[in-house]
């Protein structure tokens, strides 16, 4: 059965790029432009994995997301990779060791977006197949 | 050939403007004045003592020698009270070290009277040291602080000298010549010149000091415009670098998806042209973060100051750059301290510096050369030498490798890939940390960068 990937990105090019990228490689992909839509998503599609914006129509709209992510049963368990920006607005790197205490994801990305990275962390991050 | 590019904390904190502009003169700056008032009034005491013995001893003046080291002894006495103060109590209050500066100035006035009425009056040349207090107010106090020490030092010197012409006091004759202290003209001609040259010397140094208390809030208020200026730049580089960068990273990712997708079945030709163009992507993702990172010292280091283990981090360097140090057949040594070396500093910084050096060690060496990072404990510093045995820089061209955008022709030739933005990052940085960075090089046989980075 084909993996679900949902992106959350308000920037549609990038989410058309990550979707050809993961279609390539036999996922599917589903998106959402913004916080909400896309925890809507999450909550009635429960997809495999999440590739979060952190910037987005507010500054830190993708951590809020991954708050409530992390809060709904249906969504807690849900793998995040959370898509960055924000080294080159604040000079700050983040780094899933030093960082999961207030952000609760699993890994980041620092754009511009590998394929070859992307494919590989969304390997290296979905859950197993029952 | 050597090309040192000096150190210095180059962004500090403007001082407020504030208690310490208005009062001309900082906690610490007036501190180190009364130092300086104190080992005057240790000359004054031993002089006083001096004088007393000499001028009783040889002058054969009448001068009364009990109550005159009594005064010099209770002139110590004050004064060690001064200096100890001076040494317990941090100076961090200019109100309070002005008040403490305004009772000394009070007791030595009062104690300069009752010197001087054991020690001739009027007649006494010293009386003059009234006019020092004055002069020493204007420049510490402001208006009426200024015209209330004036008039006390005025008051106290006509009240000893109308004292002595009333006969209340006991005048002591200093010279040889007639009695004057009674001589009601040469009283009141005396009492007069020193009012005049009293109220001048006053009016002279509060109005220099008001003068120059305007140039510096001027001077301080064109600093906030500068740094209020300097900021406004950084937040629109910022702003602008963030505008440029996301289009640029999306065609990259863009690009760099198509490869990977469809790469395979496009013919060679078309395939290399969108590899070049991914290249050439990140390099202008390269110069953007560069531009970026040169307005972004200050604020890693308030950001991500942590202890860094310097040997773990060079290893890290050099690992991430393996895979090219093998494809041009590099020699690598890493001389490090068998004991971990520690620094507190930003990470980020520090990092940069350090990968632009080693990754500029491997881009720029000849295949088979030999790359060697050197890491040195000095105790109050670490040191970091990188160096290569590559293209080398030539004389003329060591001045100009920190300045942002250039490249050497022979590093153009050896790269199309620079930013010219890797050395004056690692620059800025070393001195934005109170570091230096020193360079040697010999055309066609290698570079050393040696970094030293400072424990402060």
């Amino acid at each position: 059965m084909k993996r679900t990937i949902l992106v959350i990105d308000d920037d549609i090019d990038l989410v058309e790029i990550i979707r050809l990228t993961l279609e390539s490689e036999g996922f599917g992909v589903i998106d959402a432009q913004n916080g909400a839509r896309g925890l809507d998503l999450a909550r009635e599609r429960k997809p495999d994995l999440i590739l979060l914006d952190v910037m987005m129509g507010e500054i830190d709209e993708g951590f809020q997301v991954a708050y409530e992510l992390r809060k709904g049963d249906n969504t807690r368990d849900i793998p995040i990779i959370m898509l960055t920006a924000v080294a080159d607005q604040t000079g700050y790197a983040f780094d899933p060791e030093k960082d999961s205490d207030f952000l609760p994801v699993d890994e980041y990305l620092e754009k511009p977006v590998s394929p070859r990275r992307l494919v590989d962390l969304v390997r290296k991050h979905l859950p197993p197949t029952i | 050939m050597e090309r040192r590019a000096a150190g210095a904390v180059a962004q500090t904190a403007p001082e407020p403007i504030a208690a310490e502009s208005a009062h001309f003169v900082s906690a610490a700056s007036l501190r180190l004045r009364s130092d300086w008032f104190n080992r005057m009034r240790w000359i004054a005491a031993v002089g006083m003592v001096a004088v007393s013995l000499l001028a009783v001893e040889f002058g054969r003046v009448a001068l009364p020698r009990l109550p005159i080291l009594l005064t010099a002894a209770v002139l110590l006495a004050m004064n060690t009270v001064y200096t100890l103060r001076n040494r317990r109590v941090p100076a961090t209050d200019i109100r309070a070290e002005l008040i403490v500066v305004k009772i000394q100035m009070i007791l030595d006035l009062l104690l300069l009277t009752v010197l001087l009425g054991f020690s001739g009056g009027i007649e006494n040349p010293f009386h003059f040291v009234y006019i020092i207090h004055v002069l020493l107010a204007g420049l510490l106090f402001k208006g009426r602080e200024i015209r209330r020490m004036s008039l006390l030092a005025g008051l106290l010197f006509t009240a000893e000298v109308l004292g002595e012409a009333t006969g209340l006091v006991p005048h002591r004759h200093l010279s040889s010549g007639p009695e004057m202290s009674r001589d009601w003209r040469f009283v009141s001609s005396g009492l007069a010149a020193f009012w005049l040259v009293l109220v001048a010397c006053a009016y002279l140094s509060a109005s220099i000091m008001r003068h120059n208390r305007t140039i510096k809030d001027d001077l301080v208020i064109r600093q906030q415009q500068l740094m209020a200026a300097d900021k406004a730049k950084i937040d629109f580089f910022r702003y602008v670098s963030h505008e440029v960068k996301t289009p640029v990273v999306t065609a990259q990712s863009a690009v760099e998806a198509v490869l990977a997708v469809a790469g395979a079945d496009m013919a060679e030709k078309p395939r290399d042209l969108l590899r070049r163009t991914v290249e050439r992507l990140r390099q202008a993702t390269e110069i953007v973060q560069g531009l970026s990172d040169l307005t972004r010292g200050p604020l890693h280091q308030g950001q991500d100051v942590r202890d860094l283990n310097l040997n773990h981090l060079i290893a890290t360097l050099l690992d991430g750059q393996q895979s090219l140090v093998e494809s041009r057949g590099l020699r690598v040594e890493a001389r490090l301290p068998a004991e971990d070396v520690l620094l507190r500093a930003s990470e980020t910084m520090v990092e940069k510096v350090l990968g632009n050096l080693i990754s500029n060690a491997v881009r720029y060496n000849r295949d088979g050369g030999r790359l060697t990072v050197e890491l040195r404990d000095l105790g109050d510093a670490v040191r970091v030498s990188v160096a290569d045995e590559g293209i080398g820089i030539r004389p003329e061209d060591l001045g100009r490798i920190f300045d942002e955008f250039y490249r050497t022709p022979e590093a153009k030739a050896a790269s199309t890939l620079g930013t010219g933005l890797g050395l004056p990052i690692v620059k800025r940085f070393i001195e934005q940390m109170g570091g230096e960075i020193v360079v040697t090089s010999e055309p066609g046989r290698g570079s050393t960068f040696t970094a030293t980075l400072r424990r402060s």
